[in-house]
């Protein structure tokens, strides 16, 4: 991809500021933790080990940051709250990449604190400057044992979190996962038993926290850092009493490109669109909690998701519901081979079908949902321009906010909003019939033709039977032969480029958005769902083209 | 449900032990102690722990010279120009076996129990013979590294 590791770091001015202040910040503290350790007259005895100690006690307050943070950015709920006052300080819908930095971080000062702590321990022994052996103090007080065991969860942790062990079992990577409530208690109590004192034995004392701060000279970190621990912990309860609020499965349907539409009716979930949810079925297993993007309106009665059969699990629920993999295979085939059918007998592929619990011998099982949990989609309204690209399975948020902008569109309150660009990059629209049926519904209700633009790219090859399949329906029909939509397909992969140079160009003539004029700065934000590297392509187009006239701005989805 | 591809997870568990071993010889060669002193040792004040006359075949190459520390260092070198691989070993089918890995691991662990500072590496080293056993098990195999690359666009 082009740059190399100091570009990617350094001149990124935001990538920069975040290392600078991060890692600055993590030496700032080790060098106070080594520097009050090391010129503490009450801890002389200590510091006759001299470097090892200084080195351990300041790492152990960068490991006490670290543990601090490493909860911040898993407060799912409270993220999703805060975020939309904050875009402008962080970006927030980069949790993940946190969490993962401080992970990193933690191993790093982990090695530092446990290779100081090994020389220490040692040098006590031969000193007997307390009258300890080294694996007495390893394996027989807290603050080893707490020591080991977190290097034990951190090795189990951080193996599983590998993005190969992720991809090939995220179950894996989800239950060992939970093993960060043991670490977490490790860590609170790591610096009990009174460890760093000036006293000869330790200072223990009948109440809580149990020693006396007196003679007990540690930095207390443990006061400050349980409590994202605590909020956290507050929050998977109340995760797990907000699922167990009435829900109900009250439709599915399944469309002809195989994908299954769980419409759920829950009137205590509120959502705005763009955002996601996990969805749980306890038939099929109790514990998981699997992540889908909603694809219904906050008007709509009901909370839809749009549930391919890609996984595991969700491959099982399609056999729960009987609509297994090869009753898909040949929906899909039919969907496909149905171009030529559609029109002749009225029959188009954005029919469905209905599971019907009255008809067929199926019972709709049990499921539970959690959330709504944040995604960039939700301030669309704050730009003049919105430009939606959405590539292959990516284009599911889009389902929802494009119905979203139709129901505001009617009850006329568009904010802002004065253009929509919704491009789709996918490789076999018919795969997603179901799309289309939106698209196509969304695109009829226009009354402004200019209001909402439709970009459809189809990046697959051609094969001669559709070539000609085109060419014979395409000229001077009204619709697009494959997506029966007014909008012409287009083929190949998008400039991105001269994508962005052209709405920058029209919006400078004036032609583009009515009303704006060209010494108002026209806001342009994308929004894109996809993979990493289109991502990328479409941020430098988005960065190029930005001028003083223009602000083109741009948000990435995770999943 | 989903299947966990045990040797790729041990695979990450055998190079994490690995490096431990490594960094625990490195900082053995400074500070020598073995492992298990305090078995019928007398505690000096100052001194420490004397190992009994018994364990001096093991004071001899752990304290007086490092053998094995170094040896650990060597072997966990070894380890990680398997497991990553280095290029010129993957040229030798060899270096997919999982036997040979599970045996240096063993190997591994024997080591580093013996001297202070590798008892983790010794835990993790065996967490991961653990992990290869049961890939041998299930009859997992290593895919040749052309087959085990991912594709371009999948994740």
């Amino acid at each position: 991809m082009g740059e190399n590791w100091f570009q990617r770091e350094f001149m990124v001015p935001r990538r920069l500021a975040f290392n600078v202040l991060f890692y600055g910040l993590h030496i700032g503290i080790f060098a106070y933790g080594w520097w009050s350790q090391a010129t503490n007259l009450k801890l002389a005895g200590l510091n006759t080990l001299k470097f090892s100690v200084w080195a351990s006690r300041g790492a152990g307050l960068v490991l006490a940051l670290d543990g601090g943070l490493i909860l911040l950015p898993m407060l799912r709920n409270i993220l999703r709250i805060i975020r939309p006052k904050l875009t402008w300080l962080f970006p927030a819908d980069e949790n993940i990449w946190f969490h993962r930095q401080v992970a990193y971080s933690m191993a790093f000062w982990a090695m530092v604190h446990t290779t100081a702590h090994y020389v220490n321990f040692i040098n006590v022994e031969i000193t007997q400057i307390r009258k300890q052996t080294a694996l007495q103090i390893h394996y027989t007080q807290p603050g080893g044992i707490t020591g080991h065991f977190m290097l034990l969860i951190m090795l189990l942790m951080y193996t599983t979190a590998h993005a190969k062990i992720r991809k090939e079992c995220f179950e894996a990577f989800w239950y060992t996962h939970h093993l960060a409530f043991f670490f977490m208690l490790g860590l609170y109590t790591h610096a009990t038993g009174c460890f760093v004192r000036d006293s000869v034995e330790p200072d223990l004392i009948s109440t809580f926290p149990f020693y006396s701060t007196e003679h007990c000279l540690g930095y207390l970190s443990w006061r400050f850092i349980i409590w994202p621990g605590i909020i956290y912990f507050g929050e998977r309860v109340w995760r797990e009493i907000r699922a167990r609020r009435a829900t109900r499965l009250s439709k599915v349907l399944i469309h002809p490109s195989g994908a299954m539409e769980l419409r759920i009716t829950k009137p205590s979930f509120k959502y705005t669109p763009g955002q996601w949810l996990f969805l749980q079925v306890p038939e099929l297993s109790k514990f998981q909690w699997h992540p889908f993007t909603i694809t219904s309106a906050p008007e709509d009665p009901y909370v839809s998701v749009h549930i391919r059969q890609v996984g595991d699990f969700t491959n099982a629920l399609g056999e729960r519901l009987g609509v297994g993999p090869s009753v898909v295979a040949q929906m899909t085939k039919a969907a496909v081979k149905g171009y030529e059918k559609d029109e002749k007998n009225g029959f188009t592929r954005g029919d469905f079908v209905e599971v019907d619990p009255a008809m067929t011998s199926i019972t709709l099982p049990q499921v539970r949902i959690d959330g709504p949990y944040g995604a960039p989609a939700e301030d669309v309204f704050a730009n003049e321009v919105a430009v939606l690209i959405g590539a292959g399975i990516g284009v599911t948020p889009f389902a929802s906010i494009l119905k979203h902008i139709w129901y505001r569109q009617k009850k006329g309150k568009l904010g802002s909003l004065r253009r929509v660009e919704f491009i789709w990059v996918c490789r076999d629209a018919p795969s997603f019939g179901w799309f289309q049926t939106l698209l196509a519904e969304v695109e009829a209700a226009q009354a402004d033709p200019n209001f909402l633009r439709i970009n459809i790219y189809l990046t697959q090859k051609i094969n001669e039977d559709m070539l000609w399949n085109i060419a014979v329906n395409d000229a001077g029909a009204d619709y697009d032969p494959l997506t029966l939509l007014r909008s012409r397909t287009m083929f190949g992969r998008p400039d991105w480029n001269s994508i962005y140079g052209r709405i920058k160009s029209a919006i400078e003539s004036g032609q583009y958005v009515p009303g704006s004029s060209s010494q108002l700065k026209t806001r342009v934000g994308t929004y894109f769902c996809g993979p990493s590297v289109l991502a990328k392509a479409i941020k430098k187009a988005t960065e190029v083209n930005t001028d003083a006239n223009v602000e083109f701005s741009f948000a990435k989805e995770h999943f | 449900m989903g299947k966990l591809v045990w040797h790729s997870f041990a695979r990450l568990v055998s190079i994490t032990a690995s490096v431990y071993a490594i960094w625990a010889g490195f900082w053995g060669l400074f500070y020598r102690k073995f492992f298990w002193d305090f078995v019928g040792g007398v505690l000096r004040d100052p001194g420490g722990l004397q190992a009994p006359p018994s364990a001096a075949p093991f004071i001899a190459v752990i304290v007086k010279i490092p053998l094995v520390q170094i040896a650990s260092m060597l072997l966990g070198i070894i380890l990680l120009c398997m497991e990553y691989p280095l290029p010129q070993i993957k040229e030798f089918a060899i270096y997919r076996s999982l036997v040979l890995r599970t045996v240096f691991l063993i190997l591994q662990v024997f080591l580093n129990v013996l001297y202070y500072q590798g008892t983790n590496a010794a835990i993790w080293s065996l967490v991961a013979v653990i992990c290869y056993a049961k890939a041998i098990m299930s009859g997992e195999e290593m895919e040749e590294s052309k087959a085990n690359r991912g594709k371009e666009g999948m994740a």
